[in-house]
C-alpha cells in the first residue's frame, strides 16, 4: 500500500529517536515468501491486544471437542449396529457428559463477571461465535445428558423385568443422539472459529485450516479414548478398529498441522512459535506426541504378527494428551502473538484472503 | 472557525444549567438521534496537550494509572486501556548527535503527535463478537459498552483490530470510549473534542466531517505537506477488509505503523463462517470414514 507522496515515509531520524530494542521476529528466515514486518514501531508497543483466555478455555475447548466427537463417533457406532461396538456407544455416551459437565464451571470461571453468565443466553449473535458456541454448549448439553440418562436407564434396569422401559429407552436415546452428535460437531469446531474471528495475529492467519485441525484433533482424541476403553474391557476387535479411526484422524490433523504452519511462517505470525515453551507444547506436544508418535505407534501394531497393547496405550494416550496440547499451545502462543507488534503488523500489511 | 450566531444569546459567564443544544455552539453540529457522529483527530494540528486524556477521564471519571514515567518520549499514557479512552502518542524524529535535524519543514515533520481513540468502526468487529449484546451501536452509530449487561468475558479485546477494548481488572467489565454517549444525549460535544484547544480534535457528523477531512489534505498539500492523507475514511487505509469506514479517522504524514496503527486492518467476523465450514466438513468427513471403519461383522 502507498501513502499519497511519500511510499517510504519513515526516514533515518525516527529509528535514532525510537529507544533501541531487538525486534521481536525469526532472524534468518528471510525466504521470499515470507511476509516479515521490520519497519518501525511504536516503542515496541503491541497494536492489538492479547485475549483475557487462559487454561481455563483451553482446557474446556479440549473438552468440549473430546465429548463432542465421542458422542459422533457412538452415533455411528450405533447406527452401524455391530455388536461388537456395543460398549463404545456406551462409553460414547457416557464420555460426552465430561464436556456437558465441565464446559460450563470452566467458562463461567474464566468471565471476570462470573455471576452474569446468563447473559450468554440473553441474544443469539450470528456474526459471534462465542454466542453460536454457547448455544452449541447448551443444546449439546441438553441432548447428550439425555442420550446419557436413557443410556443409563439401560444399564440399571433388569432385562426381564423392564422390558418395555428397556425399549422406549433404546429408541429415545437412538434418537436423542443424533441432535447430540449434531451439536456434537459444532462442539469440537466452534472453538476454532471463535480463535480465527479475532484479531489475534496467530489465530487469524489460517481460519479454515485452525477449524479443521481442532476437528481432527477432536475427533482423534475420542477415538483415542473410546479405543482405551475397549481396551480396558479387553474388546480388542472393536479397540483396533477404533485405533484405525484415531490414526486417520490423527494422520488429517498432521496434515493439517504442516500446512498451517507453512501459512504462519510466511505470514510472518510464527513467531511465538519459536519460543521455548512452545518448541515444547505445540511442536514436541501437538505435532509430535499428539500426531506423529501415536501414527508411527498404530503403524507398526498394525503390520507386527503380535500387536502390542502397551503400544496402543501409549499410541492412545499421545493422542489425547496432544490434542489437550495444542489447544493449550495454541490459546498461550496466540496471545503471545498479540503481545508484539510485529506479527500483527505483518499480517496487516495488505488486504489477502487467509486459508 | 466562526461563532455561531446563536453564541450571542449567552453573553454571561456563568450558567444555571446547560445550553440546549450546546454543541451547535461548540462544535458547529447539532446533535440528533438516527445521524451518524464522530471525530476527526487532524495529528497537524495536535500540539501533545494531552487536555483530551484529561477531560475524557474527569468527565468519564475514571481512574488514573501508570503513575510513572515510561521513557518513550512524553508519553507516559502508553496505551489505550480500560481507564485511558484517549491517548496522546508521541513520536519524535529529531534525531541525535550528528543525525539531528537542524531545519524544521512545516506542520509536524519533526514530532508527530496524535491523539488516539475508539474508531467506531462501521462494522465493528467488538460488536459484533460480543455474545451478550453488552456492545451496542448507538441512535448516534456510535459503539457502546453497556456496563449492566456486560459479564467480562473479554472476547471483544481480541476481537479489536486496533486494540482499543480492554478488561477492568477493578470490575471485570470491557470499557471503551463511549464518544460521551450521555453528552450526546444532552446535547453536548464529546468531552475530548470540547476541550483540545486546537481543533485537532473535531466532533461532528461523519459525512461532514470527512469533507472537511479532504479540503485539509488537498490544503495541507498546496501548503508544503504532501505526505499528509486520512486514515479511516472510505477507500483508505484503516478503512479495509471490510470494517467500512472509521466514525473516528485520522489525518497521518507518516505511515499508519508509526502511530501503532495497522496498514489494513480486517473484520474478525469474516473469519467465522469459512472457519466453521471448514471444520463441520473435516468432522464429516471424519464420520463418514468412521462409518465404514466400525460397521459390518465383528473382527477383521
Amino acid at each position: 500500500m502507498s501513502y499519497p507522496g511519500k511510499v517510504e515515509a519513515v526516514s533515518g531520524p525516527l529509528e535514532h529517536s525510537t529507544r533501541q530494542r531487538a525486534p521481536y521476529g525469526r532472524t534468518g528466515d528471510r525466504s521470499p515468501f515470507r511476509q516479515v514486518y521490520d519497519g518501525p514501531t511504536y516503542y515496541g508497543r503491541n497494536t492489538v491486544k492479547p485475549s483475557p483466555f487462559d487454561w481455563k478455555i483451553a482446557l474446556y475447548i479440549f473438552l468440549g471437542g473430546l465429548s463432542g466427537a465421542a458422542e459422533i463417533i457412538a452415533t455411528v457406532a450405533d447406527f452401524d449396529g455391530n455388536p461388537a461396538l456395543e460398549d463404545t456407544v456406551r462409553q460414547g455416551r457416557y464420555l460426552a457428559l465430561v464436556g456437558t459437565l465441565a464446559g460450563p464451571p470452566l467458562l463461567i470461571a474464566g468471565l471476570h463477571t462470573p455471576s452474569r453468565w446468563y447473559n450468554m443466553l440473553r441474544i443469539f449473535r450470528g456474526t459471534s461465535p462465542m454466542s453460536i458456541g454457547s448455544w452449541i454448549l447448551t443444546a449439546f448439553g441438553g441432548f447428550a445428558v439425555a442420550t446419557a440418562a436413557a443410556q443409563g436407564g439401560l444399564d440399571t434396569t433388569n432385562p426381564v423385568r423392564w422390558p418395555r422401559l428397556r425399549r422406549i429407552l433404546r429408541g429415545s436415546a437412538r434418537v436423542l443422539q443424533v441432535p447430540a452428535a449434531l451439536a456434537g460437531a459444532g462442539m469440537s469446531v466452534y472453538t476454532a472459529g471463535l480463535m480465527a474471528a479475532t484479531s489475534t495475529p496467530l489465530w487469524a492467519a489460517a481460519p479454515r485450516l485452525l477449524a479443521a485441525r481442532f476437528a481432527a484433533a477432536a475427533m482423534a482424541a475420542a477415538s483415542a479414548a473410546l479405543s482405551l476403553g475397549a481396551r480396558r474391557h479387553h474388546r480388542i476387535a472393536a479397540a483396533e478398529r477404533l485405533e484405525d479411526l484415531t490414526a486417520l484422524a490423527a494422520a488429517t490433523e498432521l496434515v493439517m498441522a504442516r500446512a498451517s504452519n507453512e501459512v504462519y511462517r510466511q505470514r510472518g505470525v510464527d513467531t511465538a512459535l519459536h519460543e521455548p515453551q512452545f518448541r515444547l507444547f505445540y511442536s514436541g506436544g501437538a505435532e509430535l506426541i499428539g500426531t506423529a508418535v501415536p501414527l508411527a505407534l498404530y503403524v507398526a501394531n498394525r503390520v507386527t504378527r503380535h500387536p502390542s497393547n502397551r503400544l496402543a496405550w501409549a499410541g492412545g494416550l499421545a493422542v489425547m494428551a496432544g490434542s489437550a496440547a495444542l489447544r493449550l499451545s495454541m490459546m498461550y502462543a496466540g496471545n503471545e502473538s498479540a503481545r508484539h507488534p510485529e506479527p500483527y503488523l505483518a499480517a496487516t500489511q495488505s488486504e489477502r484472503t487467509s486459508p | 472557525m466562526t461563532v455561531h450566531a446563536r453564541a450571542r444569546d449567552y453573553p454571561q459567564s456563568e450558567f444555571e444549567g446547560p445550553i440546549p443544544n450546546e454543541s451547535e455552539l461548540t462544535a458547529g453540529s447539532r446533535i440528533v438521534p438516527g445521524r451518524s457522529y464522530g471525530f476527526f483527530t487532524d495529528t497537524t494540528r495536535c500540539i501533545g496537550c494531552k487536555a483530551c486524556e484529561t477531560a475524557c477521564k474527569q468527565w468519564n471519571a475514571l481512574p488514573a494509572d501508570n503513575m510513572a514515567l515510561t521513557g518513550d518520549s512524553y508519553d507516559n499514557t502508553g496505551a489505550l486501556s480500560a481507564s485511558t479512552w484517549r491517548h496522546v502518542a508521541f513520536i519524535e524524529k529529531i534525531g541525535t548527535g550528528a543525525d539531528r535535524a537542524t531545519e524544521m519543514p512545516p506542520y509536524q515533520s519533526n514530532w508527530l503527535m496524535m491523539s488516539d481513540v475508539c474508531k467506531h468502526c462501521h462494522n465493528a468487529p467488538c460488536l459484533e463478537a460480543c455474545p451478550t449484546g453488552a456492545l451496542f451501536r448507538t441512535e448516534f452509530d456510535t459503539v457502546v459498552v453497556q456496563q449492566d449487561i456486560c459479564n467480562g468475558c473479554g472476547y471483544c479485546v481480541p476481537a479489536c483490530p486496533f486494540g482499543v477494548v480492554d478488561l477492568s481488572e477493578v470490575d471485570g467489565k470491557a470499557h471503551k470510549c463511549t464518544l460521551c454517549y450521555d453528552r450526546l444525549k444532552g446535547g453536548l460535544e464529546p468531552a475530548c473534542a470540547k476541550a483540545c484547544p486546537t481543533d485537532s480534535i473535531q466532533f461532528g457528523e461523519v459525512e461532514h466531517l470527512q469533507r472537511a477531512a479532504e479540503q485539509r489534505v488537498a490544503d495541507l498539500h498546496q501548503r508544503g505537506v504532501p505526505n499528509a492523507y486520512l486514515y479511516g475514511t472510505p477507500g483508505a487505509p484503516g478503512a479495509t477488509g471490510d470494517l467500512g469506514h472509521l466514525n473516528a479517522f485520522f489525518l497521518l504524514t507518516e505511515r499508519p505503523e508509526v502511530y501503532n496503527l495497522p496498514p489494513a486492518p480486517t473484520r474478525a467476523s469474516n473469519r467465522t463462517l469459512p472457519s466453521l465450514i471448514s471444520g463441520l466438513a473435516t468432522v464429516a468427513s471424519l464420520a463418514a470414514a468412521a462409518a465404514l471403519l466400525l460397521g459390518g461383522r465383528p473382527g477383521r
